[in-house]
C-alpha cells in the first residue's frame, strides 16, 4: 500500500469519517444534533467531491490496492453523480425527517455509507471489491426504506427488500464464485485477458495441486456463470424478469428514500453492470447482448403498461422506474462506446428529474406520507403554482419532451441502439416512450384540469426544499438544451473504459 | 431574428409568474405588447429580406464528431410567410381575447398559454433543422392541450384535451421515426446540408426508396397535426376549448404545421412522386369528407372545426400535386377568413349567451351588424366568390390540380370541384340559419343580444379587409396580375420537373367560371332549403333518411372506431399491430388503452400478490429462464 | 476413503439444512443450523482449508449460533404456524428449485470430467497463504467489511430501539 493507494480512496474515507461523525454527534451534543447532521453530511459529500476533483484528470491514474480500484473518468463520472443525489436527497429530506421524527443522525450516517458503497461500486475493477460494495449500499438501503418504523408498509417492505435481495446476492456470489472457478481471476481485467486467450490463469507453479485445473476456459461454466451475474445486477436494477420487488419496496419506504433508491442506487447497480460486461466479459458479448435486449424490452413493455394502472404516485414512479431502467437497457444493448455513453448521460438525466419529482412528491405528501394518490393532486395547479410547475417541468422530462434532458437521453439511447442496428428495439422503445406520455400526463391533468376534491394542505416551501427543486429544474433544462458538457464527459468515459481494454493493458 | 419568438416567450414568463397580481389591462398590455413587438420584428426581417435567404446561427447545441445539430433559425420566404401569418393573426386574436376573456378566471394563465403557444409556432416555423422543428412541434402540441382544456372544470374539455394531445402524438410518433431516418440517410438535420443532397437522390419512381418512406413517416406527423384522415377526430373535440384559441390554434396556425412541414420538406418530396401522390389522395378525400360531414353539424363551432378539416385537406391536396406555393397561397388566406369566422362565431356566442347551436339563432343580422358583416365577407372568401381571397387561392389549388401531370389530377379535381360546392351550402346554411329568418331563440335569451365592444369588433374588420385584399397580391397572370406572391416563394420551395402542362388561358377561365357557378349553385341550394323553403330541407331529409342520418352521426366513425378496433380487441384478438398501431389511432385509444391493460393489470396484480414467497420463486423462474437460456447458447 | 468422507459430511450437510427448513420450532432448526455448520466445517478441512474451518467451527457454530440460541430462549418462541398464502411457492417452488439444481449440475458435471477434479486431501496448510492474501492483496475489502459490519449494528439499533 503505498500513499496514491490512500488517495485513490480519500472519497470514500472522507465519507466514512463524516457518516462516524454524524452518528457520533449525538452522543456529545443533544441540543442542535438534527440540525447539525445534515450540514456534517453536506460538508462530507462536498470534501469528497474535491477528494475526486483533486485527482483531475483521471485518465493516467494508475490502478490502486493491486488493480482492486480504477479510478478512471468513467468511475469519477458516477462518483460525482452520487454525490449529488446524494447532497440532494439530504436537503430535500430535511423537513421529512423532523416531520416523522426519523433518527436523523442514524438517517445521515447510513445515507453517507450507502453513497459510499455506491461510491466503491463504481471504482472497483474486482469482483470481490464489488461485491462489497455492492453490500454496503444494499444493506444501507434495507434499512432506511424501514425506517419508519411506526409503520408496517415500511417494516414489511424493508423485511421483503432485505430477504429478496439477499436472496438476489446470492446468486450473484455464486456467479461470481463460478466466474473464479472457470478463470481463476476475480479481477475484471484479468478475466477478460482469461477469456480472451480461453487459458485461465491458474498456473501449476504457484501449488502443484492446482495442476489438473490448468487449461482451457471451460465455455458452459462461463455462460452459467454469466447468467447468474445477471440475475444478481438485473435485480438491482429493477429490470424484468426480476423487477417484482420494486413497486412494494418504492411505495413503502419513506419518499426521500425512495427517491434515493430509484437514482443513486440504480445508478450504481448500472455501474457495475457495464464495468463487469463491458471491461470483463465484452468476449462473449455475443451471447448475453439477447439477455439484455429481452430483459430491456420487457421492462419497457411491463413498467409502462402496469404504471397506467396506478393511483397511487410513488407506485406509480416505482413502475415508470422499471420502465426507465429498459430504456438503458436498449443503450446497454448497443454495447459500444456510444451506448456507454448513453447508459452514463441518462442515468445523470434520470437521476435530476427523478429526484426532482420525488422531492414534490415528498414535500406535497405532508405528515405520515397522507398525500399520495393521484386524485390529491387534483387542482394542485392553483394552490401551489410553482410546486405544481416544478413538477410539470420533472413529468415532462420523464416523458422526453424537447429541452428538457429526458429528450437528449432517449434521444441518445435511441441513437446508440440504430448504430448498433437494433432497429426493432428501437422503434419499439420509442412506442412505448409514447404509451408512458398517458401516465405521466394524467398527473398533469390532475393538477391543471381538476377541481380539488378536497381542502389539501399545502405547506410553504422551506429554502432546502426550494433550492432541490429549482436546482433539479435547472439542471433539467440545461441538460435538455446544453446536453454537451455532459455527453463529452461520458463519451470521453466511456471511450477510456473500453480503449483500456482493447490494448489489454492497465 | 431570435427576438422574433423569444419576446412571446418572455411574455408567457411574465404572465405566468406575475399575472396573478396584476390587472387585466397590465396583463393584456404585456401580452399584446410582446406579440405586436415580435410581428414588427418580423415584418422589418421580411422587408430586409429581398431575394435573399438568411441562416443565423447562434449556439452549437450538440456538437459530436458525426453529429451536429445548431441552434439556428432560417428565414427565407416560406418562413417569412408562416411567421408573418402567425404573428399578424396572432396579434389581432390576442386583441380580441382582450373583450372575450375578460371576466374569466385565470385570464393571465390563458394570456400565458397563449402567448407560450406563439413562442414554439415562431420556434416551428422559423427552426434551421429538424430537431428545433421538433421542440416547436411537441411545444405547439402541449399548449394546445392546455387551452382546450382550459375550462378544467368541464369534465368533457379535459378528456378533448387529452385526446387531442394523445391523437396527434401518434402522427408524432411516425414524425420522430422520420427523423430519425433522416438522419440516418443525410448525416445532419440542418436544411442547408439535406436539401441539395436531397437533390442529389435520383428520383424514387417505384416507391421503394428512403426518400419515399420518409416522405410518408413525414406525413404521418402532419397528418395527425393537421387532423387529416384518419387522425382528424380530435379537431371537432378540440372546439371545447375558448373560441379565440380555436381560431389562433385549431384554424389559423396550428394545425396548418403539417402544411408547412410538408412544403418545408418539397425538395424530399418531389423526389418521391409515389409519397406525393397518397399526400394528394389523402388531403382530396379528407377535403370532400369533412365537408359532408358540415352540413348536418348544428353547433357553430362544430361546423367551422369540420370546415377547417376539409381546408387543410385542400391544402395538403395541393401539396401532394406539387403545388407547394398554392398551398402556401391557400394557407394564408385560409387563416385569415377562417380566423375571422371563428372570431364571428365567437363574437355571435357572446352576443347569445353562450348558445352555440345555429338552430336557435337566426334573425341577428340586425342586431350584431359588425358581427353580421365580416361574418358574411369572411364566408364569401371562404366559398371562393370573387374578388375575394379565397377565390385566387382556391382556384390556384384546382387549377394546378387539374393540369396536374400526376395521374388522376382530372379526378381529384372533380371531386374537389364538388368539395367546393358542398363548402357553399354548408357555410350558406350557417349564415341563413344565424344571421337571417326569424329569431328562434328564446325570448329572454334574445333580449340581451348586443355587439360585442370595439375591443372585439376591430379586429374583426381588420381581417375582413384582409380576407377581401389577402388574395390580390396573387392576382393571376392572365387576369392582368403578375401572381407575386408564388414567384417571391418559388426559391423556397421545390417543384417536380415538368408535373404541370402549361395550360391555356382559356381553359383556366373557363374551369374558374365552373367552379365560381357550382359555389353559386350551393349558395343557392343553401337558400331554398334552409331559408326560403325550411320544410323542403325536412322534406327532404326524410326523403334520404339513410344518408341523412349517416351525415347527421359523421359516418358513424366513432361508432364504427369503436366496433372495429376496440371491441374485437375486447374479445380477445391478438393482431399485434392493431393492437400497438391502429387502435391507438382512434377515438376510443383511452378506453382501450385501460380495457388491453386491465386485463394484462389483473394478471400482473396477481402477480404482484405481495407474498414474498411467491416473489421469490418468480426470481427462481427468471434466473431459471436467463441460466437455461445461455446454457444452451454457450454450448 | 476421502471420497467416502466427502459424501458423508455433504449428505448430513444437506440432511441438517433440510431439516431446518421443515422443524416447526425455531430451537430445533437452530440446532440444525449447528450441523449444517458443522459439517460444512469438516468439508473445508479436508480441502485442506483449516484455518477456514476453525474459522467456521468458532465463529458461526460458537458464537453466531449462541446468540441465536440465546435470542429464541429469551423471546419464548413458540411453534409456527405454517403458512399457506403464496400457491405459487407451494406448486412451483420445489419444482423450480429442482430444475435450477438439475441445470446447474449438468453444465458443472459435463464441463469437467472425473481426471480432472481436485482429489481430496493432498493440500497442505495454507493459514499462512489466506494471511498474506487478507492482509496484503485484499487489504482494501478486508477493512471494508468494517463499514459493512458498522451499518449492520446501527441498523439493529435503529430497528429495533425504543421509539423515543
Amino acid at each position: 500500500m503505498q500513499t496514491s493507494d490512500l488517495i485513490r480512496i480519500l472519497p470514500e474515507i472522507i465519507l466514512a469519517v463524516a457518516g462516524i461523525v454524524v452518528m457520533l454527534l449525538g452522543a456529545f451534543q443533544k441540543q442542535n444534533a438534527g440540525r447539525m447532521h445534515p450540514a456534517i453530511a453536506l460538508l462530507g459529500l462536498l470534501g469528497a467531491a474535491g477528494a475526486i476533483a483533486y485527482q483531475y484528470p483521471w485518465r493516467s491514474l494508475d490502478p490502486a490496492f493491486g488493480g482492486m480500484l480504477e479510478l478512471d473518468a468513467f468511475s469519477a463520472f458516477f462518483h460525482i453523480l452520487f454525490f449529488l443525489v446524494a447532497a440532494l436527497v439530504v436537503l430535500s429530506s430535511s423537513e421529512y425527517v423532523a416531520q416523522e421524527r426519523l433518527a436523523s443522525g442514524e438517517y445521515h450516517a447510513l445515507l453517507l455509507f450507502a453513497t459510499m458503497g455506491m461510491g466503491l461500486m463504481a471504482s472497483s475493477n474486482d469482483l470481490i471489491m464489488i461485491f462489497i460494495g455492492l453490500e454496503i449500499s444494499s444493506l444501507a438501503s434495507y434499512i432506511l426504506v424501514g425506517f419508519r418504523r411506526g409503520v408496517a408498509t415500511s417494516s414489511e417492505s424493508s423485511l421483503k427488500y432485505f430477504l429478496l435481495g439477499s436472496f438476489a446476492t446470492a446468486f450473484l456470489l455464486y456467479g461470481i464464485a463460478l466466474m473464479f472457478g472457470a478463470t481463476g481471476a476475480t479481477n475484471l481485467t484479468e478475466i477478460h485477458l482469461a477469456l480472451q486467450a480461453e487459458q485461465n490463469t491458474v498456473t501449476a507453479m504457484a501449488s502443484p495441486q492446482l495442476t489438473p485445473l490448468v487449461g482451457p476456459v471451460p465455455t458452459a461454466l462461463v455462460g452459467l456463470s454469466i447468467a447468474l451475474l445477471f440475475v444478481g445486477f438485473a435485480f438491482k436494477v429493477s429490470a424484468v424478469p426480476f423487477q417484482i420487488w420494486t413497486p412494494d419496496v418504492y411505495q413503502g419506504a419513506p419518499t426521500p428514500v425512495t427517491a434515493f433508491l430509484s437514482t443513486g442506487s440504480k445508478a450504481a447497480a448500472f455501474a457495475v453492470f457495464l464495468r463487469v460486461f463491458m471491461v470483463a466479459l465484452e468476449g462473449s458479448a455475443q451471447d448475453w447482448v439477447w439477455l439484455l435486449w429481452v430483459s430491456g424490452l420487457l421492462s419497457m413493455v411491463l413498467g409502462n403498461l402496469a404504471a397506467l394502472l396506478q393511483t397511487n404516485i410513488k407506485r406509480m414512479l416505482a413502475y415508470s422506474s422499471i420502465a426507465h431502467a429498459g430504456y438503458i437497457l436498449v443503450a446497454f444493448t448497443a454495447h459500444s462506446e456510444e451506448g456507454v455513453a448513453a447508459v452514463m448521460f441518462y442515468l445523470a438525466a434520470y437521476a435530476l428529474m427523478n429526484i426532482g419529482a420525488f422531492a414534490v412528491v415528498s414535500h406535497f405528501g405532508n405528515r405520515g406520507e397522507r398525500y399520495v394518490e393521484m386524485e390529491h393532486y387534483a387542482g394542485l395547479g392553483y394552490r401551489a403554482p410553482l410546486l405544481a410547475a416544478s413538477m410539470t417541468v420533472f413529468l415532462l422530462s420523464l416523458i422526453g419532451i424537447p429541452l428538457t434532458g429526458g429528450f437528449f437521453g432517449k434521444f441518445y439511447i435511441f441513437r446508440a441502439a440504430l448504430h448498433a442496428d437494433l432497429v426493432w428495439l428501437t422503434v419499439l422503445g420509442v412506442l412505448n416512450s409514447a404509451i408512458a406520455a398517458y401516465y405521466y400526463l394524467r398527473v398533469i391533468v390532475f393538477m391543471y384540469m381538476h377541481p380539488a376534491a378536497e381542502q389539501i394542505p399545502v405547506e410553504r416551501v422551506r429554502p432546502a426544499m426550494g433550492f432541490v427543486l429549482i436546482f433539479s429544474m435547472a439542471a433539467t433544462f440545461l441538460l435538455g438544451i446544453f446536453p454537451q458538457a455532459v455527453l463529452d464527459f461520458a463519451s470521453q468515459a466511456a471511450a477510456l473504459l473500453l480503449e483500456n481494454l482493447g490494448n489489454g493493458v492497465l | 431574428m431570435w427576438l422574433i419568438p423569444i419576446l412571446p416567450l418572455l411574455g408567457a414568463a411574465l404572465n405566468g409568474l406575475w399575472g396573478k397580481r396584476l390587472p387585466l389591462r397590465g396583463i393584456a398590455a404585456i401580452a399584446v405588447g410582446a406579440v405586436a413587438c415580435s410581428f414588427l420584428l418580423a415584418l422589418i426581417a421580411c422587408l430586409s429580406l429581398g431575394d435573399a435567404t438568411r441562416m443565423e446561427v447562434y449556439f452549437p447545441w450538440i456538437a459530436g464528431a458525426d453529429f451536429q445539430v445548431d441552434f439556428n433559425l432560417y428565414l427565407d420566404p416560406l418562413s417569412a410567410v408562416m411567421s408573418l401569418i402567425v404573428t399578424g393573426v396572432g396579434l389581432l386574436i390576442h386583441i380580441y381575447s382582450i373583450g372575450y376573456m375578460s371576466g374569466e378566471k385565470g385570464v393571465h394563465r390563458f394570456f400565458a398559454y397563449m402567448n407560450l403557444f406563439l413562442f414554439f409556432m415562431l420556434t416551428l416555423v422559423l427552426a434551421g433543422n429538424y430537431l428545433l422543428l421538433l421542440v416547436g412541434w411537441e411545444g405547439v402540441g402541449l399548449c394546445s392541450y392546455l387551452l382546450i382544456g382550459y375550462y378544467f372544470r368541464r369534465e368533457d374539455a379535459a378528456d378533448a384535451g387529452k385526446k387531442a394531445f394523445i391523437v396527434t402524438r401518434l402522427g408524432d410518433l411516425g414524425f420522430l421515426i422520420g427523423l430519425i431516418l433522416l438522419y440516418t440517410t443525410f448525416g445532419s438535420l440542418d436544411y442547408l446540408v439535406i436539401f441539395p443532397e436531397a437533390a442529389q437522390f435520383p428520383v424514387d419512381s417505384d416507391g421503394s426508396g428512403t426518400l419515399t418512406l420518409i416522405g410518408l413517416l413525414l406525413l404521418a406527423g402532419a397528418v395527425g397535426k393537421s387532423a387529416q384522415i384518419p387522425l382528424y377526430v380530435w379537431l371537432p373535440d378540440a372546439m371545447l376549448g375558448p373560441t379565440p384559441v380555436s381560431a389562433l390554434i385549431h384554424a389559423a396556425t396550428m394545425v396548418t404545421a403539417g402544411v408547412y412541414i410538408i412544403a418545408r420538406s418539397s425538395p424530399i418530396y418531389v423526389q418521391a412522386p409515389e409519397a406525393l401522390m397518397v399526400v394528394a389522395v389523402i388531403g382530396c378525400i379528407t377535403a370532400l369528407y369533412a365537408a359532408t360531414i358540415g352540413i348536418l353539424q348544428t353547433d357553430i363551432k362544430r361546423i367551422l372545426a369540420y370546415s377547417t378539416i376539409s381546408q387543410l385537406g385542400y391544402m395538403v391536396m395541393a401539396c401532394g400535386v406539387g403545388a407547394f406555393g398554392a398551398a402556401v397561397f391557400h394557407l394564408m388566406t385560409h387563416a385569415f377568413f377562417k380566423a375571422l369566422l371563428f372570431l364571428g362565431a365567437g363574437s355571435v356566442i357572446h352576443a347569445m349567451g353562450g348558445e352555440q347551436d345555429i338552430r336557435k339563432m337566426g334573425g341577428l343580422r340586425k342586431k350584431i351588424p359588425v358581427t353580421f358583416w365580416t361574418f358574411l365577407f369572411a364566408s364569401l372568401a371562404l366559398i371562393g366568390a370573387f374578388p375575394f381571397a379565397g377565390f385566387f387561392s382556391k382556384d390556384e389549388i384546382l387549377w394546378r390540380t387539374f393540369t396536374s401531370s400526376t395521374g388522376g389530377g382530372r379526378l381529384l379535381w372533380v371531386l374537389a370541384l364538388l368539395t367546393a360546392g358542398l363548402t357553399a351550402v354548408y357555410i350558406g346554411r350557417l349564415v341563413f340559419l344565424t344571421f337571417f329568418g326569424e329569431s328562434r331563440a328564446d325570448p329572454e335569451v334574445a333580449s340581451h343580444i348586443h355587439e360585442s365592444p370595439k375591443v372585439m369588433t376591430i379586429p374583426l374588420i381588420v381581417l375582413a379587409v384582409l380576407s377581401l385584399i389577402g388574395g390580390w397580391i396573387g392576382w393571376p397572370r392572365f387576369l392582368g396580375g403578375s401572381n407575386h406572391f408564388e414567384r417571391w416563394l418559388e426559391p423556397a420551395l421545390a417543384a417536380p420537373a415538368a408535373a404541370h402542362a402549361a395550360g391555356e388561358e382559356s381553359l383556366e377561365f373557363l374551369l374558374m367560371g365552373l367552379s365560381l357557378a357550382v359555389a353559386a349553385l350551393g349558395v343557392y341550394i343553401a337558400y331554398y332549403l334552409f331559408l326560403k323553403r325550411r320544410e323542403a330541407a325536412d322534406r327532404l331529409a326524410q326523403a334520404s333518411g339513410g344518408i341523412y342520418r349517416l351525415l347527421l352521426n359523421k359516418y358513424y366513425v366513432d361508432e364504427i372506431y369503436r366496433f372495429l378496433f376496440v371491441k374485437p380487441l375486447v374479445m380477445g384478438s391478438t393482431e399485434v399491430l392493431w393492437k400497438t398501431l391502429d387502435v391507438g389511432a382512434i377515438d376510443g385509444a383511452v378506453n382501450l388503452a385501460a380495457r388491453t391493460t386491465r386485463s394484462l393489470g389483473n394478471a400482473l396484480r396477481k402477480i404482484q400478490s405481495g407474498n414474498i414467497r411467491s416473489y421469490a420463486g418468480w426470481v427462481v423462474l427468471g434466473a431459471l429462464l436467463l441460466i437455461g437460456f445461455m446454457v444452451t447458447a454457450a454450448s | 476413503m476421502y471420497q467416502a468422507l466427502f459424501f458423508l459430511f455433504a449428505a448430513s450437510a444437506v440432511g441438517f439444512a433440510i431439516n431446518l427448513l421443515i422443524q416447526r420450532h425455531p430451537i430445533h432448526s437452530a440446532l440444525s443450523l449447528i450441523g449444517v455448520m458443522g459439517s460444512l466445517a469438516s468439508l473445508y478441512l479436508m480441502l485442506g482449508a483449516e484455518f477456514l474451518a476453525v474459522v467456521q467451527v468458532i465463529v458461526y457454530a460458537g458464537a453466531v449460533m449462541v446468540l441465536f440460541v440465546f435470542v429464541i430462549m429469551l423471546l419464548n418462541a413458540d411453534k409456527e404456524e405454517p403458512s399457506d398464502r403464496s400457491k405459487m411457492a407451494k406448486y412451483l417452488g420445489l419444482p423450480l428449485l429442482f430444475l435450477l439444481l438439475a441445470m446447474i449440475t449438468v453444465v458443472i458435471y459435463r464441463q469437467f470430467p472425473e481426471d480432472a477434479m481436485v482429489q481430496f486431501g493432498d493440500f497442505p496448510g495454507q493459514t499462512a497463504a489466506i494471511g498474506r492474501l487478507l492482509f496484503r492483496d485484499f487489504l482494501l475489502p478486508f477493512e471494508v467489511i468494517s463499514i459493512l459490519i458498522l451499518i449492520a449494528i446501527i441498523g439493529a439499533i435503529v430497528l429495533a430501539k425504543k421509539e423515543p
